[in-house]
């Protein structure tokens, strides 16, 4: 009887999220869709949302006869219903299919959490309350400051400091240092220098609107760069490196400087290339993962075989064996999605990714304050460049760096900055400091 | 005021330039994806290292395989508590070519072990076999073997280890693989300790037709013939007077039975095997053509095929090399191995007018009700040979079937083009392997070629010539 619901699922979730997809897509071409028209496809988005975590939580439970996710379910739909509470009073008019995408990434994170491993669905489910919190209270402050921009050199130095604290006191996992931990929590502090970091470049730009605001991010950037690339941290470095070069690109739309650039950053990979066995290894489990299968290539020939083994119309959810990917619910996530529900899904995810990127960028168009535009660019540009690096990653497409996927994947800094993040870009256009007599509320 | 009103629109154009960028990336991306799916992952799933299989085996019955002209090689048959078991009707025949599945997996068992546990019945019905807890059918699979063919070539090869290969030239199709010794698929997981017994060094699970590294003996003149032909611009002109033997510095090569040839031409030295004109030819060749000739002839290269675990034939002779390896390496001595596969690739090439199509044994994939699922194209590796070159070597391989060293043997009725082939093995030259590799063409057109060794046996003309008149007979009748 399960496996006929299971089997049968298979069709309705696809139909569930080939809608959605499919409307993030008209949004992305139509762009002037009348209000009306918006607001209902924005609906029948929801629609299907719900109706796709309340599908796979009742397989869910009649593969494990757990009431907890029942009652996790009973708290994922509060916490949506938080998250659209929390962003109409932060802002006038925020970007419903944004909105919507995220709270699709974070269905798909909660139910195939609760799949793999119930804990963390509890403790992830916990971080996206606490983090929507923290990124309302952190969006409150921005508005309070009236230049937020002059504070640059703050935000470059406890960047850097984070950064080598990491670099000296940190835990090594999978090759790199990657977080330190404070007690039992662990903390990865290059999520939140991700912010920061997107201040201080904006911050230099916009300050001096001239070549010495290039220069001073340069050097900032290059530190920030280094810091981690010494870590061994080579995805970090890398969002960094792009989201850099296409702020400065943005700014001063100069294609001499951006292609310069590209040549000095070509150089400096090649060169971490042969300093770094670390970098060979990732590169050797890419060009031929077989070769290396015992050792290096296993996670990402798992990945490859759990999504050729899933084929286009997946296993059926929790029919899949998705747990022999090691790191499944970090790194490896979107290969246990793409094995269970099947690879169309796993297209549209990736659609679904791609839209929310355009979105961020047309929001950033939108901006009317040049400073949150350069920071709203930026979260686009980070939002983008992790899911490639981490999509790629997982489908042989790039050789795999250890990026998580934005909402998606387990782990609460991630999880805590990425809202952070997309709040800010929801009300980047309110942010900018009003005077207290001139507030309209 | 550092705010500026109308920064939107003069940095608006750089924001899509950047946004359109990273969708390029994303399509290119998904287009990566969708090809992996489709295409890529056929490949890499078959893989041992993939324990997914496991998990289709609880709803669906592994398929049946058959040969192409519908004899059963490999079944799954329940009991009456509803066990299953894997069933080789004909136990040993198809043993090295089809696999087995027990203790793990092996050939084409293993390699499509996918296609045999996916179903392509109706949706309804999977879903009346879900509710009924019956098992769905998994797709059969259809292979090229004849079965025949396969029997002549089994029965044939006798008591003697060794193994024969045939294939169709102008598809690549394998028509029949045996190698001995052998096993019994049904009974592999009972015995398997004595047959992976190290100190017994009988290695039954070795597919010696595929991964045999066999000395090629005289057979490797078809090689040395072309690599002539190649530093002589295409002419075939040679002359030489055989003495039965010739001296290499103080190494000397005898001819078979010390017998002298006499005055002799190309053709001549090749019907009759000479082995002293043939190092004669060998000592005095292009070095660097005699490597680039054997190269591209594939030796020391992967095998270009579908099949796994083909053996890379090997050929050594460097600039440095003395000049009595190079003439025993002409004559198919010295340290070349290669593969019965690789010779038998050699020769359909010829057959095919210097074409060489891959090999290949899995037909096409077919599901419960008839429908093909995936069927295997014949795929061209190219011209590996010029069509002269083809031409001149089916006229000198006749020649060796109607009055060379194979004229004894009877074919029957069809034109056979061969060459025959007794390679020495150890330092005693009186025990050597029989080799035999050749075509045959009825008087449709079509085509046969094989390639047969067999270890030990003596003379090529007496034992290995006269199994491929067997398996000719058995395909064409």
């Amino acid at each position: 009887m399960v496996s006929v619901v299971i089997s049968f699922s298979r069709i309705t979730i696809l139909a569930f999220i080939i809608v959605f997809t499919i409307i993030d897509l008209i949004q992305l071409f139509e762009f002037k869709l009348s209000e009306a028209v918006a607001s209902v496809l924005s609906t029948i988005q929801v629609v299907m949302l719900v109706l796709f975590i309340v599908n796979t939580s009742g397989i869910l439970y009649l593969v494990n006869q757990d009431y907890k996710i029942i009652m996790l379910l009973i708290f994922q739909l509060t916490l949506f219903g938080l998250i659209g509470i929390v962003l109409n009073k932060l802002t006038i008019l925020p970007s419903k299919g944004l909105v919507n995408n995220v709270l699709l990434f974070l269905s798909l994170s909660f139910v195939f959490l609760e799949r793999l491993s119930m804990t963390r669905a509890v403790r992830q489910l916990i971080f996206s309350m606490i983090s929507i919190l923290i990124a309302a209270l952190v969006v409150f402050i921005l508005r309070q400051i009236r230049y937020i921009e002059r504070y640059m050199y703050w935000f470059a130095g406890i960047g850097i400091l984070l950064l080598l604290i990491v670099r000296f006191v940190g835990v090594v996992e999978y090759g790199a240092k990657l977080s330190i931990s404070i007690g039992s929590i662990s903390i990865q502090p290059s999520e939140f220098v991700k912010l920061s970091y997107l201040f201080f470049i904006s911050g230099c730009i916009v300050t001096y609107r001239d070549i010495r605001g290039f220069i001073f991010a340069s050097i900032g950037g290059a530190a920030h760069v280094l810091v981690l690339v010494f870590s061994k941290d080579l995805g970090t470095a890398l969002i960094f490196l792009s989201t850099y070069l296409l702020l400065i690109f943005i700014a001063y739309k100069n294609y001499v400087v951006l292609v310069l650039e590209l040549l000095v950053a070509t150089f400096g990979g090649l060169l971490a290339y042969n300093l770094f066995p670390h970098i060979q290894n990732r590169f050797i489990a890419w060009s031929d993962p077989l070769s290396v299968v015992d050792d290096k290539g296993y996670q990402i020939s798992q990945s490859l075989f759990a999504i050729g083994t899933g084929g286009w119309f997946g296993s059926g959810f929790t029919k899949g064996s998705p747990l022999k990917i090691p790191v499944v619910t970090k790194d490896f996530i979107f290969a246990a999605i793409s094995e269970e529900l099947g690879a169309i899904v796993a297209v549209c995810l990736i659609i679904c990714l791609m839209c929310t990127c355009v979105y961020i960028f047309n929001i950033a168009f939108q901006c009317n304050d040049s400073f949150y535009m350069l920071v709203t660019s930026g979260i686009a540009v980070v939002f983008s460049v992790q899911t490639i690096l981490n999509i790629g990653g997982v489908i042989k497409f790039i050789p795999s760096t250890g990026v998580t996927l934005p909402f998606i994947s387990y782990g609460g800094s991630s999880l805590l900055s990425m809202f952070i993040c997309v709040v800010i870009a929801e009300c980047s256009d309110d942010l900018f400091y009003i005077p207290k007599d001139r507030r309209y509320d | 005021m550092t705010r500026n009103k109308n920064s939107r629109k003069t940095i608006r154009r750089e924001i899509y330039v950047v946004a359109v960028l990273f969708a390029f990336i994303f399509v290119g991306m998904i287009a990566y994806f969708c090809y992996y799916v489709q295409v890529g992952s056929r490949d890499f799933i078959y893989n041992s290292y993939n324990s997914r299989f496991s998990v289709f085996a609880d709803d669906v019955t592994r398929g049946t395989i058959y040969t192409s002209d519908g004899h059963v090689i490999a079944k799954t048959v329940l009991d009456e508590e509803r066990n299953e078991t894997r069933s080789y009707p004909d136990e040993r025949l198809f043993s090295h070519a089809v696999g087995y599945v027990g203790k793990g997996m092996s050939g084409l068992e293993a390699e499509y072990s996918f296609d045999l546990l996916k179903s392509h019945i109706s949706l309804s019905e999977q879903i009346n076999n879900n509710l009924t807890g019956q098992k769905s059918p998994g797709d059969s699979l259809y292979t090229t073997f004849d079965y025949d063919t396969q029997m002549a070539a089994y029965e044939g090869l006798g008591m003697f280890d060794g193994a024969v290969i045939a294939i169709e030239p102008s598809t690549g199709k394998i028509i029949a693989m045996v190698s001995k010794p052998d096993y019994d698929p049904n009974t592999i997981a009972l015995y398997w300790d004595d047959i992976n017994d190290e100190s017994k060094n009988n290695s039954v699970l070795l597919n010696r037709a595929i991964a045999g590294a066999y000395p090629p003996g005289s057979t490797f003149k078809i090689i040395t013939t072309i690599a002539y032909l190649r530093s002589n611009d295409g002419n075939s002109d040679y002359s030489y007077n055989c003495k039965g033997s010739i001296d290499i510095g103080d190494y000397t090569i005898h001819c078979s039975s010390n017998k002298s040839h006499g005055q002799e031409d190309l053709l001549k030295a090749f019907s009759n095997s000479c082995n002293s004109a043939y190092a004669d030819i060998g000592i005095n060749l292009d070095r660097d053509i005699f490597i680039d000739t054997a190269e591209e002839l594939l030796f020391n290269q992967q095998l270009p095929t579908a099949l796994s675990s083909t053996k890379k034939s090997k050929f050594t002779i460097d600039a440095s090399s003395t000049d009595s390896l190079v003439g025993q390496t002409a004559i198919g001595q010295g340290d070349t191995t290669v593969s019965p596969l690789h010779m038998c690739m050699i020769v359909s090439a010829i057959a095919n007018d210097g074409v060489l199509m891959e090999p290949y044994m899995a037909d096409k994939i077919v599901s419960l009700d008839g429908d093909i699922i995936n069927q295997t194209k014949a795929t061209s590796y190219g011209q590996i040979m010029s069509e002269n070159e083809a031409s001149l070597l089916q006229e000198y391989m006749e020649a060796v079937v109607m009055d060379g060293t194979a004229d004894s043997v009877d074919f029957g009725d069809l034109t056979v083009y061969g060459k025959t082939g007794t390679a020495e093995y150890t330092s005693n030259k009186s025990i050597t392997h029989s080799w035999f590799v050749g075509y045959a063409q009825n008087e449709y057109g079509e085509q046969l070629a094989v390639a047969v060794i067999m270890e030990g046996a003596g003379y090529g003309s007496k034992y290995a010539a006269p199994l491929a008149a067997k398996v000719f007979n058995a395909y064409f009748k």
